[in-house]
């Protein structure tokens, strides 16, 4: 099936168009040169923005943690229920609702209404691996992926302890991705979740886990040298420690000097860049940490913008969310060890423009999209749920984009927190093309996958159209047209279809040794065999498998 | 799987995965010999029950079209029904919830009363939960409230509380309200147990945690446990490196409070060392359902579809509830021959071939056992930990997503 669209302005920062009018043609799924051959549908599209369909390389979508966030907040799903579709031709379709936490099928419905067709949730622990493919085979509309969360587990830790070989790190890392079917390595605050398992209710980047006396330094510098000998495309994606912690600027500024200039990509940078100053003793160390990303050109970031509103933490640093369950808001939180692996915990929150601290949070996440200068470095999130859901996404590319629009919202907020930041004197406004770099182009190179991101021959058809709005929040709102694999699935902001998606999986080559060591470990220790831990391809998608990228190791 | 074969002996297969009660064993030996199970090693004894098949060439056969004929008829005529039991794999709930999210209805799981228990503390406080791998490991005071674990999940101390663990330095057990069989006893070598006489365990478990979080309460007795046998586990749980709470809310009176009075005192305990609760539970698959649902829809089991939106009440539409506002019941329980409840209106039974019934349902579709006849995902009690059952023979019967997705209406 050939179809094209006419008449539209395409923005591929990947290639360097930008706006450039150009039919864009697909056939079956994949975008091909344009020819003069009849269509089988034509769109014409008057003008309106072409771009390949978001990615969104972190956002918590599926696995337990949302589940029990999903648990926790039933007054916000009642409050969303299910939404009319009125395009849309299926049976009832159990969508589901919820904003702070949407079900599967609304997650996918309400990304594919903004553009995106692509999204990665971000921690998906091992254990809980068959979980989140269970789930993610419910979300329609969008491919997906996950990372892998390590670093917290106790067959690292002893390995690390023991001074085993890298190559002994790389056969395990190797066999975790297959085995949990990941698409890269995250690591949550870095021996920490496991350090709080004996106690400890902190751990700094040079400070010894109490059983197995190896430090979070430890920790990052091993699975970076792992992910990248494996050769993963996605470096090491990191959640530091001292999470939401006033003074963890000095970490985060050590964290990028202890990757030595090797690839590291720090997430929702905006949790990790506090400082001390002031009498509230709470401060943005924004400019000098975007000073320290923009001089490190190995240094990848996500902002994890805070957005004032209801919404729900869950993350896997239960160490850091056992420590804020006294903000929650609702009052009620749950946390758990899980399976010698790593932690949940889910705290529910309100992000007040009032509150002093929450301002200056939603302050420090803006200063830091507009000082990071490059815009292939950083990307657009809010660590969805937890800065904010990711329906706020619209609101925030026209802060970005909008100055005068991001000054009257500063000039609302919380006076001493206005004081306290230098975003009013910040004149950067987004152009559109960064945006799409942001959102496509960007995302897309630094997970490796060279289909995506990008509208030139050969790219899978993801593409979503938007009208032309000053109002930026508005023309982001509603997709004019989205295409998911070259069906349409969107049309004038309403679903219309549903489109099933893939997920991708990252392969490396490893040294199967490693298995009866984890067979062992798997039956003394964690009391389930290695073999029913791992996952096939046949349980992912509905038993479709996985989209399989083969990963060119050997680089050091 | 793993398995041997000689010489016209019957298949010995290795590593089987157990879907039955919740404690997700997968170590199990069963052999196989044509449509014949029977159980060899590290299998409890419900799992024994459960998995022995005989050939007596007496079992249900598949259903003709004809009963699914009349099942569609049933579903299409009915306004209110109730999809119950629930005993399937994820698959088999994922065709179920189709199929209610078609037809409108409520959902509920047959042994919802624990988890909504549970609920009461979960969702009003939240708690500090662990899993299995971690209570093997790091545990090294367990507190049992009530009866012996053992009674519902055969292997629990074997699988909880192994003899050699990563971190414990040692084990102790302290029973609140109840005693230790001798499996139990068995499967806990070397480990101390304490146990704890109480008429009243909700009271007993209010001094118990009162004592942990301070201030302690004045009196000789609480419950009818002695308060110095009560300071004494107080004492130990203060002192563990890593305390567990465990309980069985399906076979507590009062489980919403136990629940409640355990989350307090595992948040008490966290101030200082640390602690988890367990909450013991999961017969059935029912966690992957409520799972399931809790990520299609939102919320948990005990939820009813009406038009294109669902709704969630815990009271109102667990499953004896909606029954007296029901107009058809469609009871799946794939896992054991478990009968439906007694209903005045027209029953579906999508269920075990041995399922024997006081009165018999309309209309009756007989499915294979997951991880007998049919490979399937079930989880884990802990709802981090699913796993995947395979099959050990050739199926003669649909499993319930096969059965289920026939009663979708023929075009």
């Amino acid at each position: 099936m050939r179809i094209r669209l006419k008449g539209g302005r395409v923005l591929d920062p990947a290639h360097g168009e930008n706006a450039v009018a150009r039919d864009v043609e697909f056939v079956d799924g994949r975008i091909v040169a344009a020819t003069r051959e009849k269509a089988d549908a034509e769109h014409e599209l008057g003008g309106a923005v072409v771009m390949a369909g978001g990615i969104d390389l972190h956002s918590h979508i599926a696995g337990g943690k949302m589940n029990l966030a999903r648990l926790l907040m039933q007054e916000d799903r009642r409050a969303h229920p299910e939404p009319a579709l009125p395009g849309f031709s299926g049976a009832a379709c159990g969508c589901g609702g919820g904003r702070a936490v949407p079900t599967a099928h609304a997650t996918g419905c309400r990304y594919a209404e903004l553009g995106y067709t692509t999204v990665f949730e971000p921690a998906m622990l091992g254990s809980n691996a068959r979980s989140a493919h269970l789930e993610m085979a419910d979300i329609p509309n969008l491919d997906t992926g996950a990372y892998l969360v390590l670093g917290n587990d106790d067959f690292i830790l002893r390995l690390i302890k023991a001074g085993a070989p890298q190559e002994e790190i790389n056969a395990y890392v190797g066999w975790m991705l297959k085995a949990t079917q990941a698409f890269a390595i995250k690591i949550v605050n870095p021996g920490g979740i496991n350090a709080f398992k004996f106690n400890a209710r902190k751990l700094d980047l040079d400070e010894a886990n109490p059983h197995y006396e190896v430090t979070p330094r430890t920790v990052l510098t091993t699975l970076i040298r792992a992910v990248t000998e494996l050769g993963v495309p996605h470096p090491i994606h990191l959640h530091g420690c001292n999470l939401g912690v006033p003074g963890n600027d000095e970490t985060t500024l050590a964290t990028i000097a202890a990757a030595e200039g090797r690839r590291l990509h720090l997430t929702h940078l905006q949790f990790h860049s506090y400082g001390t100053e002031g009498d509230r003793r709470f401060s943005s160390s924004a400019a000098r940490i975007a000073a320290m990303v923009n001089a490190n050109p190995n240094i990848s970031v996500d902002v994890g913008q805070v957005m004032f509103g209801q919404t729900v933490t869950a993350s896997a640093d239960y160490m850091s969310q056992y420590r804020n369950r006294g903000l929650a808001s609702p009052k009620k939180s749950i946390g758990m060890d899980i399976e010698l692996d790593a932690g949940c915990g889910v705290v529910p929150f309100e992000y007040r423009d009032r509150n002093f601290v929450n301002a200056l949070q939603w302050a420090i996440g803006l200063e830091l999209f507009l000082l990071v200068e490059d815009p292939w470095r950083i990307f657009l999130t809010t660590d969805h749920p937890n800065g904010g859901p990711f329906t706020t996404y619209p609101h925030l590319i026209r802060l970005l984009m909008d100055r005068d629009f991001r000054n009257a919202q500063l000039a609302t907020l919380n006076k001493t927190a206005q004081a306290h930041t230098l975003l009013a004197q910040i004149t950067r406004e987004y152009s559109l093309e960064e945006i799409a770099i942001l959102t496509r182009a960007a995302p897309a190179r630094i997970l490796g996958l060279k289909d995506k991101g990008h509208l030139a021959p050969g790219a899978v058809a993801d593409i979503a159209v938007h009208e032309e709005n000053a109002d930026r929040e508005a023309m982001f709102s509603r997709a004019k047209l989205v295409f998911k694999n070259g069906r349409l699935i969107v049309r004038d902001g309403e679903v219309i279809d549903l489109a099933p998606g893939t997920t991708h999986v990252v392969r490396t080559d490893f040294d199967t040794a490693i298995e009866s060591k984890l067979d062992t470990w798997f039956d003394r220790a964690v009391g389930l065999k290695a073999k029913h831990f791992r996952l096939s391809d046949g349980e992912l998608r509905g038993g479709r498998g996985p989209t399989v990228l083969n990963c060119v190791g050997g680089a050091s | 799987m793993n398995s041997e074969t000689g010489a016209g002996a019957p298949l010995v297969v290795k590593d089987v995965v157990c879907g039955f009660c919740g404690l997700g064993c997968d170590d199990l030996e069963v052999e196989v010999a044509g449509r014949e199970v029977r159980p060899r090693a590290s299998v409890c004894p419900e799992a024994a029950r459960l998995l022995r098949r005989l050939d007596t060439g007496a079992e249900a056969g598949p259903a003709s079209d004809a009963v699914y004929g009349r099942a569609r008829k049933l579903l299409e005529a009915a306004r209110a029904p109730v999809f119950a039991g629930l005993g399937a794999d994820v698959d088999g709930g994922r065709a179920i919830l189709d199929l209610a999210a078609r037809h409108g209805g409520v959902l509920d799981h047959a042994v919802s009363d624990g988890l909504f228990a549970n609920y009461a503390a979960a969702q009003r406080t939240g708690w500090l939960a662990t899993t299995l791998a971690e209570v093997r490991n790091h545990c090294d005071v367990l507190l049992v409230v009530g009866e012996d674990p053992s009674a519902s999940f055969g292997r629990f101390f074997e699988r909880a509380l192994p003899t050699d663990p990563l971190f414990a330095a040692s084990r102790q057990v302290i029973v609140l309200g109840g005693t230790l069989g001798a499996a139990a006893r068995r499967q806990l070598g070397a480990a101390g147990v304490t146990e704890i006489a109480a008429e009243d365990l909700t009271a007993a478990l209010s001094a118990l945690t009162q004592m942990v979080a301070g201030p302690a309460p004045r009196g000789t007795s609480f419950g009818g446990a002695a308060a110095d046998a009560l300071e004494a586990a107080a004492a130990a749980l203060k002192a563990a490196a890593y305390a567990v709470a465990v309980w069985n809310a399906a076979a507590l009176e009062d489980a919403d409070l136990i629940a409640e009075r355990a989350t307090r005192l595992v948040d008490a305990l966290n101030i200082t060392t640390r602690a988890g609760v367990f909450p013991l539970g999961g017969r059935d698959n029912i966690i992957g359902i409520n799972q399931l649902l809790l990520w299609r829809l939102g919320y948990p089991l005990r939820t009813a579809i009406r038009g294109e939106t669902s709704e969630h009440d815990s009271a109102l539409y667990a499953t004896e509830a909606a029954l007296k506002d029901a107009d058809l019941l469609v009871w799946v329980s794939a896992f054991r021959p478990e009968p439906p409840p007694a209903f005045g209106g027209p029953v579906i039974v999508i269920g075990h071939p041995d399922t024997q019934f006081a009165t018999p349902p309309e209309v009756f579709i007989p499915v294979g056992t997951p991880g007998v006849d049919h490979a399937g995902t079930v989880f884990r009690m802990d709802a981090i930990v699913s796993l995947p059952l395979g099959a050990l023979r050739v199926a003669t019967l649909p499993s319930v997503a096969e059965a289920v997705r026939r009663l979708e209406p023929v075009r």
